[in-house]
């Protein structure tokens, strides 16, 4: 026999146990599956905002003209894994799901666009390298995204003070960095950073420290995906961090998030940074006075000779098994890199064809499309049409791609670089050793322990290939 | 011969077995909605994470394997699960601490007479009404290590001198202090209410007769109001602790768990590896370290708020 008080009680204790259990639980959002007819495009909230308006429209007709109605959705780019993952166990959502690094991790939810790819090959040859090796994974055959664009990420120098300390045209090697660190502290006491590359756990900062630790000579894979990143070259690399942490930086970097390289350089409280141009336009949209002293290096270049810098966002669409609408998902991408040439102009030169055939001139003959478009996008870069003084200001990134590659150098992207990217490993290891926080060789090791944990963890889920780590 | 044939007897139905009946039914359709919720929303997620923690499930697949324990062997001896581990316990005890001897204040205070009391105390809600996103970006700018508002008010008033700075979130004990500031900012307004609920509720003549017995202001406090207060105190620092503790927010939106991972929780730790970094085995593995802890309190709170209602 129960009265209601102890019916109260006891339903009371159980809604208590319940709540404390619901925080362990994940909250899932997922729209209705779709009717035909219909396209959903998941797509990133583009860093240059203009490009959004450019692209949401351009879907909507594409659609408009074959009958089918076109929805976009934007999330930041920090929602696009997440959100990835509930659609995923949902096995319901948007039909084509852009994401912006890595989307190797979704491989077995997506179909295989190889003949996608040999479209756009026929029609474009082929995409750059880095692209390939972002979308394509050599272990499985499988071509499980379409890239339509890449961004370079060269270094960001503040001209005036460059100049004051005897380098007007910018830094060209990693040892320039902590030549000018207190020069630049000298010329310009008033600046809080005087080099601004981040080590915290952000998306700017985790492709910051890969460029140091490749130009170093180490890597976290090799090209076959063992991994290598206990190695002398990885300590130099740390060693250096550690050293132009020292003379140059604060420990400000350590808690900059996506936004803050951008925000530090233009409010002139730092010399130099690693970034894509979009804060170099958030400078322009708002004429800010930095705008005069705002050039651009390329990639540095490391004690071994090696110049490379990791693309700041390379595209990768996939389209889920799930999806009922899978051949107009797959026309819309061919539609969307037929538009290559739209789509740079649209982001005001952020972003980069992945196929230069596709931004040729109209009639150009296969054998010379590539070439052909290269000098189109040359051509926008010597003379910015979005307002750059001088023109050339972005000259140096028609000559980018030799010194870009891809998350996964010198292998291909795959999962377990993807978690490592998204963990912060790298840039824990970086941090740790420049704060004194361990040793550099312990933060090595900690590293890379850490690093054959997750591949093991993908080689078991057969996605990854190697097996002969260091 | 007489029959004695058995004549069914109609049952006696007594007045309070029919309402006992009828309450008992009544009962049963009030908590259903509740019950059916938490099966559906929070039983069958925790029993999925539970079963999720024992496997090698990963973001991108539906497919996995059974690893046993394995995944808790990985995380107990990952420097970062440790660290989160023992964050997670500074983080509630420090917050809840500050936030209960605040609200006491704030409660007191709120319950004098003053000009504008309505406004302060519409003014002493808003943290709690706020969206704590749109709220912490407020807060990033505040703490912000380059542009911190805080820094600029301090050089300005001569506390840093030349090259002096506090960088707020590029630093482990300073990151900290930062997300328990917001977290105690957010949960004050809460407390608060409650607090002066109990306060309120204690008739006026136990003051007067404290009063009358020479008791000081501080012997009432300790010795007559706090304890009468205690069933709702217990309920707020319970509801508070539990809160706390599997609050994500502050942290994911403040410092992301940085410099180095050193200011996780553990529940900004479980959604960096499970959903950020694909190992959904892992992610739940160390969401799952925060159920005994929970269980306890649950069960602390149940007890005490039964204890209140005799009381």
């Amino acid at each position: 026999m129960h009265t209601r008080r102890q019916f109260v009680v006891r339903g009371t204790k159980l809604v208590g146990v319940g709540a404390a259990a619901a925080a362990t639980g994940p909250t899932i959002f997922v729209r209705d599956a779709k009717a035909a007819g219909q396209l959903k495009i998941l797509q990133w909230s583009h860093f240059v905002p203009a490009y959004d308006k450019w692209f949401d429209p351009f879907a909507k007709d594409w659609g408009a003209k074959k009958g089918i109605e076109v929805t976009v959705d934007h999330v930041g780019f920090a929602d696009v894994v997440p959100r990835a993952t509930a659609e995923v166990a949902a096995q319901s959502g948007h039909d084509i799901h852009m994401f912006i690094g890595l989307a190797s991790a979704f491989e077995e939810h997506v179909i295989d666009l190889k003949d996608v790819s040999t479209t756009l090959e026929k029609k474009y040859g082929k995409p750059v390298e880095l692209a390939t090796r972002s979308t394509y994974n050599p272990f499985t055959r499988k071509q499980f995204a379409i890239s339509d664009m890449w961004v370079p990420d060269p270094g960001n120098y503040h001209k005036e003070i460059w100049t004051k300390i005897g380098k007007p045209n910018g830094p060209v090697t990693y040892d320039d960095l902590v030549w000018a660190a207190p020069e630049v502290k000298k010329a310009a006491p008033q600046m809080q950073i005087p080099i601004g590359i981040g080590l915290s756990q952000d998306i700017d900062s985790n492709m910051a420290v890969r460029n140091m630790l490749w130009c170093h000579g180490g890597s976290i894979q090799d090209k076959d995906g063992n991994v290598v990143l206990n190695s002398p070259e990885t300590l130099r690399a740390v060693e250096y961090a550690k050293k132009l942490y020292s003379v140059g930086m604060t420990q400000a970097v350590l808690s900059w998030n996506a936004a803050s390289n951008n925000q530090a350089f233009n409010a002139q409280e730092t010399s130099y940074i690693l970034n894509s141009i979009s804060a170099y336009r958030t400078a322009q949209d708002n004429k800010l006075p930095v705008l005069d002293h705002y050039y651009f290096v390329p990639a540095l270049k490391g004690p071994t000779g090696i110049q490379l810098a990791s693309e700041h966002v390379m595209s990768g669409y996939v389209i889920w098994k799930f999806s009922k609408n899978q051949d107009a998902a797959k026309e819309f991408l061919v539609a969307l890199i037929d538009a290559s040439r739209e789509s740079m102009l649209g982001s005001k030169l952020y972003n980069f064809p992945s196929y230069y055939g596709a931004a040729a001139e109209a009639g150009t003959p296969m054998t010379k499309k590539a070439e052909s478009g290269a000098a189109w996008i040359a051509a926008q870069c010597n003379k910015d049409p979005f307002g750059s003084n001088p023109p050339d200001k972005l000259a140096l990134l028609a000559k980018s791609l030799p010194w870009s590659t891809n998350l996964g150098y010198p292998g291909y992207a795959n999962p377990a670089e993807g978690e490592i990217f998204d963990t912060y490993v790298l840039t824990d290891m970086f941090a740790k050793a420049a704060t004194g926080a361990l040793s550099p060789k312990d933060a090595m090791m900690e590293a890379s322990t850490r690093a054959k944990e997750i591949f093991n963890k993908w080689r078991q889920k057969k996605m990854v290939g190697g097996g002969k780590d260091k | 011969m007489t029959s004695t044939a058995a004549v069914p007897v109609a049952p006696v139905l007594h007045a309070g077995d029919t309402i006992r009946r009828s309450d008992r039914r009544l009962g049963v359709v009030m908590l259903a909605p509740a019950v059916t919720y938490i099966a559906l929303l929070v039983a069958l997620p925790f029993l999925l994470a539970l079963f999720l923690s024992l496997t090698n499930s990963s973001a991108g697949s539906l497919e996995f394997s059974f690893v046993g324990l394995s995944n808790f062997r990985a995380v107990i001896a990952s420097p970062v699960f440790q660290r989160a581990l023992r964050n997670t316990f500074v983080f509630t005890f420090v917050s809840q601490l500050a936030v209960i001897v605040l609200g006491n204040v704030l409660a007191r205070a709120l319950m004098r007479p003053f000009f504008g009391k309505t406004l302060a105390r519409f003014l002493i809600l808003m943290p709690w009404a706020a969206p704590i996103s749109l709220a912490t970006l407020g807060w990033l700018w505040i703490f912000d290590s380059t542009f911190s508002v805080i820094n600029w008010v301090l050089k300005v008033a001569g506390w840093l001198g030349p090259g002096q700075w506090y960088y707020w979130l590029g630093d482990t004990t300073l990151g900290m202090v930062a997300i328990v500031t917001i977290h105690v900012w957010r949960m004050l307004p809460f407390s608060t209410v409650i607090l002066l609920a109990g306060l309120t509720s204690i008739p006026n003549e136990v003051r007067e007769a404290s009063a009358i017995d020479g008791a000081g202001t501080l012997a009432r406090i300790f010795q007559i109001e706090i304890p009468m207060m205690r069933p709702i105190l217990t309920v707020a620092v319970l509801f508070g602790v539990v809160f706390t503790f599997t609050d994500m927010s502050v942290v994911y939106l403040l410092t992301r768990g940085g410099p180095y991972n050193s200011t996780h929780v553990l529940a900004s730790l479980a959604f960096q590896d499970g959903v950020l970094g694909g190992d959904v085995g892992r992610g739940a593995s160390v969401a799952i370290f925060l159920v005994p802890v929970l269980v306890v309190l649950a069960i602390v709170m149940l007890r005490s708020s039964r204890r209140a209602e005799v009381v």
